[in-house]
């Protein structure tokens, strides 16, 4: 560290000295204001021999004064409210089942679920009682075996998937 | 207003009650941390210690106060959405500010058009309150409304008229009373750079409102 100040050592200064945030050449520390009074030795030694930087200083205090004109308004009254509200309609949307359509969007979950679906419906097909479902074939017939032999492919492929799928488990978070 | 008591007393209560006596050392990384683990009401107390700076610091850049409060609440939103992504491994007001700033600039950036045809009527009333905020309420005659009303358009043009990053370091100095240490780290900036690129936003303020001063 230079023993005395020249113009320019000061000039960077000039907005923290004017702003009055004490004794910015020893490194700007923390956010504390210790008032406009200049704590630097060197710093008041150039200022008070230096006319020229004593006139900038004085015109960059009147900058920032000028700038404090510009104020700004207080949060309305509605700011909690809405607050409030917008928080809950975050955590609503986080919650409600939307939340689990959304994850009809990710391929993988798509295809579980689809592969649950096939499931159901083989089991009720295959149950010994047909209901009113709307494929009464009666089994035996070419047809029946025909429709058996697609659906049993599609069982056994589901399986590979089903292991796929577990494997993959631990990637996708449960919902 | 339950955000203001019922639950700010909660939390204020627990936060006491678990901290004990060294509750007064809890920092504001401590108490993200609660809303991290699902502490509602910790949310709810940095939200009513930091509304004001971040509408304030919001109206500055947006020049609305109805905008400006509508930032504000898409930050603690965010703050809200990334709860389980925070670690405090920087002070929770340079993340706030951050997050912030990336709004801010994200919004006028978006608006830049309709801001273009806008710049004339800045300084008129505000819509929704139906007077200008910035003009202290003291009977002044019409020639001081005049005067007055053109000093803070120019104040408000010139701080506009900043390159960006000058404007949101003179914002945080000026008027969010950062020090540069902070400033620096929500801009990703050494601390020497950030002390020049204030002292160049200073000094062309300066410069251009010479005739104000
Ligand atoms: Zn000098």
């Amino acid at each position: 560290m230079k023993s005395n100040f020249n113009c320019d050592d000061i000039r960077e200064l000039m907005p923290e000295l004017a702003a009055g945030s004490g004794d910015p050449a020893s490194e700007v520390k923390g956010s504390e204001i210790k008032g406009s009074e200049i704590k630097d030795s060197r710093i008041k030694a150039h200022l008070q021999s230096c006319a020229t930087c004593s006139a900038e200083l004085e015109s960059f205090r009147r900058t920032l004064a000028l700038l404090d004109e510009w104020k700004a308004p207080e949060p309305s009254p509605y700011f909690d409210v809405r607050m409030q509200a917008k928080l809950r309609e975050e955590i609503a949307a986080t919650k409600r089942p939307a939340g689990w359509l959304h994850w009809l969007r990710k391929p993988v979950f798509a295809v579980s679920l689809t592969v649950a679906v096939v499931a159901g419906v083989t089991l009720v097909e295959t149950g010994h009682a047909p209901l009113s479902g709307p494929v009464a074939v009666e089994p035996g017939t070419a047809v029946g075996d025909l429709q058996a032999l697609d659906k049993n492919h599609d069982l056994y492929s589901d399986f590979d998937v089903l292991d796929d799928l577990q494997v993959q488990s631990n990637v996708v978070a449960n919902p | 207003m339950a955000m203001d008591r019922g639950l700010l007393a909660v939390s204020s209560a627990s936060l006491a009650a678990e901290g004990g006596n060294s509750s007064s050392v809890l920092t504001d990384a401590d108490i993200m941390l609660r809303v991290k683990a699902g502490d509602e009401s910790a949310f709810s107390y940095l939200v009513q210690k930091y509304r004001r700076a971040m509408v304030h610091f919001m109206y500055r850049m947006a020049h609305s106060p109805a905008v400006a409060e509508d930032l504000a609440q898409e930050v603690f939103l965010r703050v809200y959405r990334s709860r389980e992504n925070y670690e405090p491994t920087a002070k929770f007001t340079t993340w706030l500010y951050r997050i912030a700033t990336n709004l801010a600039v994200n919004h006028i950036r978006d608006t830049r058009h309709e801001r273009q045809g806008n710049m004339a009527s800045l300084d008129e009333p505000d819509p929704e309150t139906g007077r200008s905020l910035d003009v202290a309420d003291v009977k002044p005659t019409t020639e001081e409304v005049i005067i007055q009303r053109e000093r803070l358009a120019a104040i408000r043009g010139k701080v506009e008229s900043l390159p960006e990053r000058q404007k949101l370091a003179v914002l945080m100095h000026k008027y969010q009373q950062m020090d540069y240490k902070q400033i620096a780290e929500v801009l990703k900036l050494s601390e020497s750079a950030t002390k020049s690129l204030l002292f160049r936003a200073y000094e062309s303020l300066r410069e251009q409102l010479k005739e104000f001063v």
